[in-house]
C-alpha cells in the first residue's frame, strides 16, 4: 500500500516537484533560517512570475509537440513596446492590449508558418527569436527605455488580499490555463493533437488550428511576462529577455511536460517554474556564489529528466510484464502488431 | 540514383548563386565592399560558426541536435586562458582543452544514447551544465567577466589573426575543417552508418550498426567543434573568457539547416554547411558594413533561416508528393 502511494507520488509530477521543493526548502532552511520566512519566500515567489507564466504558454506548445524558442525575444519586444508606450504617456489598458496583441501577432505568424507552411517549430521560433530580437532593437534603436511612469512600477508593490500583484498575475493565469486545458473541449484537444496528430486529424479536430492556438497563446504569455518585467525592473535593457526562452523550456520540462507532446499539466509547468528560480535564489542565501547558478541548475535539470524517464520506463516494463502474465502469448501478439504499426511511417 | 542526388546539387547550386547575388547586392549598396583582401579577411570575424557548424551537421544528419555548442565554446575559452595563467604552455594548455570539450560531448553523448530523453532537453542542461561550469572556473580563478584573461603570446593570437600564403589563417582553417568532414562523411563507411542511423535507427540497428556509438561519436565531433572554435575565438579577441559562445547558437543552427540539413535528419552535406556558414558570415559582415549593428543584424539571419527551410521543405514535400502519385499510377497500372 505504502509502496503503491509511493510509486504513485513519484508518477504525478506536480506531487513530486512538491515533495522536492518542501525537501529543498528544509534543506536550505536548516542552513538558513533566513530562507523560510514568509517575507522571502513571497519575494522568490513573485520573482519567478516572469518564468511561471511564460513556462505556462509554453505548455500549450509543447503539448502539440512543438516547441517555441521566440518566447525570449517576444518578452524583450513587447517590455520595449510597454515601456515606450507608458513613456509616450497613453493609457495602461490600452498599453496593455497594444503590448499582448504584438505578443498575439507574433505568435500567429509562428503558428502559421508551422501549421500551414510545415516549417519545423524549432526552425521556425529560431528564425523568429533573430527576427523578433533584430526588430527590436531596431524599434528601440539599442537604447534602453528609462523613465517608466511612477505609477506603473508602483504596481508591483501593490499588495491585494496580502499578496503583490505579480503573483495575482500568475495565479489567474494559472488557474484560466488549468481550466481551459482541463475542462474545455477545445482544451483537450491540445493533448490529442499532441498524443496523435494523425489521430486528432481523423477524428475531426482542427489540427492546424490549434497549432496556430498554440503558439498564440505562447506568444501572450510571453507579452505578459515582459508587462510583469517593466513593472518589476522599471526600466528596459536592449537585452530583455534573451537566453529566457531555454530557462522557460527547461522550467516546463522539469514540471513534467514532454517534449514530445501530449503529457503533462500547466500545474507542473508552474511548479517547474518556482523550482527553477527557487534553486537560482537559494544559493545566494547558503552562502554559494552566484556563478554556480547554472551547473546547478543545469545538472538538476538532467538529473530530474533523466531519473524521471528511466522510472517511467521501469514502471512500463514492469506493467507490461504484469501484462504478459495474465495473457500469456496474447499481450506478445498485441506488442508485436502495435511495433509493426509504429514502423510503417 | 540520379534522381536521389538531383535535390542536393539543386540546392549547393541554390546555395552558390545566392552567395555570389548576395556579393554583388552588397557592392552595390556598400562601395569598397567588393574588395578581395576585406572579403577574405573578414572570414576572420565568421570562421569560428563554421568550425562549430561542420561537425555539427553530423549531429543533425543523425536527428538529434546539440543546443549546448556555444557552452563549449566558453568552456574552452576560459579553459585555456586559465591554464595559461596559472603557467602552462599555451599549446598544451589548448590540447588539454580539446580534450575536455571532447568529453562535454562525450558526456553529452552518452546521456542521448542511453537515456530516452530527447537530444534537446539533455543538451539544454547540459548547455546550463557547461556554462555553468565554465562560469565557476573563471569565478574561482577571479577572471573577471566582461575583461577576462588576455595578454596571450604573439604566437597564439596569430593562429586567428595571421596568415600563411597571403591568404588567412582562418580560410585554411576552414579548408582543412571541410576536407577532413568531407572525407569522414561521404566517403567512410563510418558516414554512410550516420546517415542510416539518421533515417531510420531501427534499421540501421538490426543492420547491425553500433547506433549507440555512432551517436555518441557525432556528439563528441560536435564537442571537438565547439572547443576548436572556442579557441579560435579566444585568439581572435586575444582574451578568454566564459560567455564567447553564448550568442552562437541561432548563426551555428543556421549555417547547418540553411546548408541544407533536414533538422528531422538524414540528409545533408558538409560542403553545404560550409557554404551556408560562410553566407551566414558575409551577410553578417555586409550588414554591418552598410550600417547595422551585429545584434539588429539577426533581423535578416532569422528571416533567411525561416525562409530556406521553407523552400527547402515545400521542394521535399513536392517530391515526395509527385513520387506518390506517381507509385499510385504504377499500382493502378499493374492492378
Amino acid at each position: 500500500m505504502l509502496k503503491k502511494l509511493l510509486i504513485k507520488s513519484i508518477q504525478v509530477r506536480e506531487i513530486s516537484i512538491v515533495i522536492l521543493l518542501i525537501a529543498f526548502f528544509l534543506l536550505v532552511g536548516s542552513i538558513n533560517q533566513e530562507f523560510i520566512k514568509i517575507d522571502s519566500i513571497t519575494l522568490l515567489v513573485s520573482g519567478s512570475i516572469i518564468l511561471l507564466v511564460m513556462a505556462i504558454g509554453q505548455s500549450f506548445v509543447l503539448l502539440t509537440a512543438n516547441i517555441d524558442v521566440s518566447v525570449g525575444s517576444i518578452m524583450g519586444i513587447s517590455a520595449a513596446v510597454c515601456g515606450s508606450l507608458l513613456v509616450s504617456g497613453l493609457n495602461v489598458w490600452v498599453v496593455v492590449i497594444t503590448v499582448m496583441a504584438v505578443g498575439a501577432f507574433i505568435g500567429l505568424i509562428n503558428g502559421l508558418g508551422v501549421s500551414y507552411l510545415r516549417i519545423p517549430s524549432i526552425i521556425m521560433t529560431l528564425g523568429m527569436l533573430g527576427i523578433v530580437r533584430g526588430a527590436m532593437l531596431l524599434y528601440t534603436e539599442g537604447m534602453w527605455i528609462e523613465a517608466i511612469p511612477n505609477d506603473y512600477k508602483r504596481l508591483s508593490n501593490t499588495e491585494i488580499l496580502f499578496l503583490p500583484l505579480p503573483i495575482w498575475i500568475g495565479f489567474v493565469v494559472m488557474i484560466i490555463a488549468y481550466l481551459f486545458l482541463t475542462k474545455t473541449k477545445k482544451g483537450r484537444y491540445f493533448y490529442a493533437v499532441g498524443d496523435n496528430e494523425e489521430g486528432a486529424r481523423l477524428v475531426g479536430i482542427p489540427v492546424r488550428l490549434i497549432k496556430v492556438l498554440a503558439f498564440i497563446i505562447s506568444g501572450m504569455s510571453a507579452s505578459i511576462a515582459g508587462l510583469v518585467f517593466v513593472m518589476n525592473i522599471g526600466f528596459v535593457p536592449n537585452t530583455t529577455g534573451s537566453g529566457i526562452e531555454l530557462e522557460v523550456i527547461a522550467a516546463a520540462v522539469l514540471g513534467g511536460v514532454s517534449l514530445s507532446g501530449g503529457l503533462g499539466t500547466v500545474v507542473g509547468a508552474g511548479l517547474g517554474a518556482v523550482f527553477f528560480t527557487v534553486i537560482n535564489q537559494s544559493l545566494v542565501y547558503m552562502k554559494i556564489p552566484a556563478y554556480w547558478n547554472s551547473a546547478i541548475s543545469g545538472f538538476l535539470l538532467l538529473m530530474i529528466v533523466i531519473g524521471d524517464t528511466k522510472f517511467q520506463s521501469y514502471l512500463k516494463r514492469k506493467s507490461r510484464h504484469h501484462v504478459k502474465e495474465k495473457s500469456n502469448d496474447g499481450g506478445e501478439e498485441v506488442r508485436a502488431s502495435d511495433s509493426k504499426n509504429k514502423a510503417i511511417p | 540514383m540520379i534522381r536521389k542526388i538531383r535535390p542536393f546539387l539543386k540546392w549547393e547550386l541554390f546555395l552558390i548563386c545566392f552567395f555570389i547575388a548576395e556579393i554583388v547586392i552588397f557592392s552595390m549598396i556598400t562601395p569598397g565592399f567588393l574588395d578581395f583582401n576585406n572579403l577574405i579577411f573578414s572570414l576572420n570575424d565568421f570562421v569560428y560558426i563554421g568550425l562549430a557548424a561542420i561537425p555539427m551537421t553530423f549531429v543533425i544528419i543523425t536527428g538529434g541536435i546539440d543546443v549546448s555548442v556555444g557552452s563549449v565554446m566558453g568552456l574552452s575559452s576560459i579553459t585555456v586562458g586559465v591554464l595559461w595563467m596559472n603557467g602552462l604552455n599555451v599549446w598544451i594548455a589548448m590540447l588539454i582543452a580539446l580534450i575536455i570539450c571532447i568529453i562535454a560531448g562525450l558526456f553529452n553523448g552518452l546521456l542521448v544514447a542511453y537515456t530516452e530523453v530527447q537530444p534537446m532537453v539533455i543538451t539544454l542542461g547540459t548547455m546550463f551544465l557547461f556554462s555553468g561550469i565554465a562560469l565557476v572556473i573563471s569565478g574561482g580563478s577571479s577572471a573577471t567577466g566582461y575583461e577576462g584573461i588576455s595578454g596571450f603570446p604573439a604566437s597564439f593570437v596569430q593562429l586567428a589573426n595571421g596568415e600563411l600564403l597571403g591568404l588567412p589563417n582562418s580560410f585554411w582553417l576552414l579548408v582543412t575543417a571541410v576536407t577532413f568532414f568531407s572525407l569522414l562523411l561521404h566517403l567512410t563507411k563510418y558516414g554512410r552508418q550516420v546517415y542510416l542511423v539518421g533515417m531510420n535507427i531501427k534499421s540501421a540497428r538490426y543492420s547491425g550498426i553500433s547506433t549507440k556509438w555512432i551517436l555518441i561519436s557525432t556528439y563528441m565531433l560536435a564537442g571537438f567543434g565547439g572547443g576548436i572554435s572556442g579557441i579560435i575565438l579566444t585568439s581572435y579577441f586575444s582574451s578568454a573568457r566564459s560567455d564567447l559562445g553564448s550568442t552562437a547558437i541561432l548563426p551555428v543552427i543556421t549555417a547547418v539547416v540553411l546548408g541544407g540539413t533536414s533538422i528531422l535528419g538524414g540528409r545533408g552535406t558538409i560542403i553545404g554547411t560550409a557554404v551556408a556558414s560562410v553566407i551566414v558570415g558575409i551577410m553578417n559582415y555586409g550588414l554591418q558594413m552598410s550600417g547595422l549593428t551585429s545584434e539588429q543584424t539577426t533581423l535578416i539571419v532569422g528571416i533567411m533561416l525561416v525562409l530556406a527551410v521553407f523552400m527547402r521543405q515545400s521542394n521535399w514535400q513536392f517530391i515526395k508528393k509527385t513520387r506518390k502519385l506517381a507509385s499510385l499510377g504504377k499500382a493502378k497500372t499493374d492492378a
